[in-house]
């Protein structure tokens, strides 16, 4: 086996872990399967391309060190995140709101799929079909050893995801907000009678999982490349790895992420690269047949 | 004269068509409370089955190696097209059908995208993203181009599509139907009846699917040709627009809605060819499918019944 | 003194299909009051009303003579307190999480005292505080609920059966326990099946039959059954009849 594609693999889901987060977030707490998730990734990229676009004026545009971005992209990035959040609760304010107060989850998803055509296509407008790129430099891969080489820009977005996933832990475990969280995933009717506002849980599970989506969205634009489908084209992947985890358990969306990149990574030299979306669909059965709770999931 | 009589022959084939594929959604979505996010993928298997099994031997192989081209009748494609949809519904049934509601979007949305790689890849198979052509014609005696053309495809579509509205309202009229009501009412009631509701799910799973795969098999062979990208999710979109905006649980409002929706995309797509400079077609093409989307998500804010009130039944899922 | 005040409370799911029509009764300080009734009657509905998880369709409820109508987590925060009947702690979240969440109401500062305090008064969830609540036995797990509420320090505890599934050993604990809370001024509405359990260290009795009040008075009377018998089964052959 080529180390390389383990470590391509490790790349792909370090990125499908971050987004899964805000979508198994969203499955277990608001209660629906999210089709503009994706999207959601889709809108940090370009929100992070614009405003490191604006602010390279003022910050210079080169590279720091050996990485091919620079302060415009690092400021631009919890901008771009705060901008995909507050994306989130306005489509929640206008759309899932109301159709959440009439308790039907499934036109929900509708609606979200009705969200998400809209949202993918408005940017198609917006920005046309083209890839844009944050920065034109050329990276040149290191070695790492074991035949393995790297960017580092990929290294820097291994290293970033994996601190955002231990942010993440610590937010849920050690934060009020975090437990209030999980404890309305888990019975939303007894976080009420225990003085929880699940309002409040629900706008901050809309800032968290869109700014993680946007997180995830900017890594996969500065590594691969900023499209309208980009995210839209990782929702398959992403729902495997959430469904792989267990939905509703953020350490598995992490793991379930990871384990559908790297198959994914794995698969390519026995069928080449073009059937990603085909390796995720083959996990996602035969973990609905095999084992419909996931890794880290409860019998519901 | 002849364009414009034409062009209403057109217009009336593709609703026609688009109504086949309405009717399998409202077999699924209307009777059962299937939600399916992959009907593209399910017409897309009929268009491919149905090309493999009827296109001659000897032609429509883009490369070496290519497998089908069986040179089937036709009529013998479309029904192959039909059970290949019904397998593959079946199949994402029984694996998600005992979980939430939403894994079944969550399967049919990967079924749909996996057949799209399926079709852009599998070169020996499909064509890949050149696709496969000199798919068979019906009656292939009239050439293409007239209007006699034009108004023979209308008849052959106006054939399958009332067989097809013909075979689904008789079945969902009798037992079958009156068990899916029962489900849908009350599923701990009909389950004590003997209604096994995951079988019965399955069942409305493969039938919807088998209607779309109709529908994806006539599409093509009146057009002669497929490629990957006529199956995306923006056809699952239209289709889904379709029965919405019609109301869903009812066959003749299903008619309407495929005839609101395909009139206003086609308008739309006028209306910005016109408004919009050359340079910005594609961007005229994206704002279309904003509009569609924008469609949806508003008719299930405030008409969930669509514009025709049902005539038996509405899902329990749309109050 | 009255803490809590129910005044001709309407309550149901759907509306038009009142589940409870019409009950009235008061609670002092330090008063446990008991809701006894045949199966159906509205006793959970009831309780489940006032704690502001099912819709009031008229009516409402009064805390020290202000009346309050409020979402269900504000009223923990108002003071009137629920304990669940089934599902009543986060299974999978440890002891201390589970008491963390009741205490997420207070004011930072006295958070931790509390927790604190709780854990003194039930030392068997102090022995392993990071233990999954969905693991603790029955009575535990009971006894981590009834903690939870009481972290905010209520004025008004409502406990929906919580005898159901404990072994009677373990009930009389329990009861125990609710009769110690109610001494500290804390008014106690306990919604119960075991009705010798309830009516033990209950003061007074409602009898609720179809949704209203059947019969309100001190508990001890009840406890020979007969009076109570003809109340369950009175009206019960009467809606047959019906």
């Amino acid at each position: 086996m080529n180390p390389q594609f383990l470590a391509d693999g490790i790349l792909t889901g370090a990125l499908l872990g971050l987004g899964g987060v805000g979508l198994t977030l969203a499955y277990s707490i608001l209660r629906f399967a999210n089709f503009v998730h994706g999207d959601f990734l889709t809108v940090g990229a370009y929100a992070a391309l614009v405003v490191a676009g604006a602010l390279s004026q003022f910050l210079g545009g080169s590279g720091i060190g050996p990485f091919s971005f620079g302060w415009p992209l690092i400021v631009a990035l919890p901008v771009a995140m705060a901008i995909t959040g507050a994306l989130a609760l306005l489509l929640d304010w206008l759309l899932f709101r109301r159709l959440r107060r009439r308790g039907e989850e499934i036109v929900l998803v509708m609606a979200s799929f009705g969200a998400s055509l809209a949202v993918r296509s408005l940017i198609e407008f917006a920005f046309t079909p083209e890839p844009k790129y944050y920065s034109r430099d050329l990276q040149i891969a290191m070695p790492l050893g074991f035949g393995v080489r790297a960017t580092p820009d990929q290294l820097a977005v291994v290293v970033l995801a994996a601190l955002a996933g231990i942010a993440l832990h610590l937010l849920l475990t050690r934060t009020a907000m975090g437990r209030a969280m999980r404890a309305v995933a888990e019975n939303p009717e007894l976080a009420r009678v225990a003085g929880i506002d699940p309002a409040r849980v629900v706008r901050a599970t809309w800032w968290l999982g869109g700014g993680l989506a946007a997180l995830a969205g900017v890594f996969l634009g500065l590594t691969v490349q900023i499209r309208p489908y980009m995210g839209f084209d990782l929702l398959l992947p992403l729902f495997a790895g959430v469904i792989l985890g267990g939905v509703g358990s953020v350490p598995g969306a992490l793991a379930g992420g990871m384990i559908v990149g790297v198959a994914e990574a794995l698969a390519v030299p026995f069928i080449g690269a073009a059937w990603r979306g085909g390796v995720a669909f083959l996990l996602l059965l035969a973990v609905l047949l095999v084992r419909p709770q996931g890794l880290f999931g409860m019998e519901r | 004269m002849t364009g414009t009589l034409s062009y209403l022959a057109f217009f009336a084939t593709e609703v026609l068509v688009n109504f086949i594929a309405v009717l399998g959604l409202n077999v699924q979505w209307g009777f059962a409370g299937l939600f399916n996010v992959g009907v593209a993928g399910f017409v897309g298997i009929g268009a491919y089955v149905s090309a493999l099994l009827t296109v001659p031997p000897w032609h429509g192989a883009p490369g070496p190696g290519h497998i089908g081209g069986l040179g089937l009748p036709v009529l013998v494609g479309w029904a192959g097209a039909a059970l290949a949809s019904a397998a593959s519904a079946a199949v994402v049934g029984v694996a998600t059908l005992r979980l939430r509601a939403d894994y079944l979007a969550i399967g049919t949305f990967g079924i749909a995208v996996a057949l799209h790689e399926l079709a852009a890849n599998a070169q020996g198979l499909t064509g890949g993203p050149f696709g496969i052509a000199f798919i068979p014609h019906l009656l292939a005696t009239v050439p293409p181009g007239g209007l006699a053309r034009g108004f023979l495809d209308l008849a052959i579509t106006a054939l399958a599509a009332g067989a097809a509205w013909f075979a689904i309202d008789r079945i969902t009229a009798g037992p079958f139907g009156r068990a899916l009501r029962a489900l849908a009412q009350d599923e701990a009631a009909a389950a004590s009846l003997g209604c096994d509701p995951r079988r019965l799910r399955i069942q409305a799973m493969a039938l919807g699917a088998a209607a779309m795969g109709l529908a994806g098999a006539v599409q093509a062979s009146l057009i002669g040709y497929i490629a990957p990208d006529n199956f995306v999710p923006i056809l699952t979109f239209q289709i889904w627009a379709m029965l919405v905006v019609g109301g869903v649980g009812s066959h003749r409002g299903a008619l309407l809605g495929v005839l609101a929706v395909w009139g206003l995309w086609s308008a739309a797509g006028g209306l910005f060819a016109a408004i919009l400079p050359p340079s910005m077609a594609t961007g005229g093409a994206s704002l279309r499918i904003v509009a569609i989307g924008v469609a949806i998500a508003a008719s299930l804010l405030w008409r969930p019944r669509g514009l025709s009130p049902p005539g038996r039944i509405v899902s329990r899922f749309l109050r | 003194m009255t803490t809590l005040a129910v005044e001709n409370i309407v309550a149901g799911y759907e509306k038009g299909l009142p589940i409870v029509r019409g009950v009235s009764f008061a609670v002092a300080a330090g008063e446990i009051v008991t809701l006894l009734g045949p199966n159906g009657a509205g006793k959970s509905t009831l309780a489940k009303a006032i704690a502001g998880l099912v819709p009031e369709r008229g009516g409402g409820i009064a805390l020290d003579a202000t009346r309050i109508t409020a979402p269900a987590h504000a009223l923990v925060r108002a003071g009137i307190a629920f304990v669940p009947q089934t599902d009543n702690v986060f299974a999978r979240m440890t002891i201390r999480e589970n008491l963390e969440i009741g205490a997420a109401v207070l004011p930072r500062p006295r958070r931790a005292g509390r927790i604190a305090a709780m854990l003194e008064t039930f030392p068997a969830l102090a022995a392993r505080p990071k233990l999954p609540a969905g693991r603790l036995s029955g009575g535990q797990r009971q006894m981590l609920a009834i903690a939870r509420a009481l972290i905010p320090e209520p004025r008004v505890l409502l406990l929906d059966e919580p005898s159901a599934g404990l072994s009677p050993a373990l009930v009389a604990g329990v009861f125990s326990g609710i009769a110690a809370i109610a001494q500290q001024g804390v008014a106690v509405v306990l919604v119960e099946q075991n009705v010798a359990a309830a009516l033990g260290i209950a003061h007074r009795a409602l009898v609720l039959v179809e949704g209203r009040i059947a019969h309100d008075g001190p508990a001890p009377p009840l406890r020979d059954g007969k009076l109570l018998a003809r109340l369950f089964l009175g009206r019960a052959e009467g809606a047959e009849a019906a």
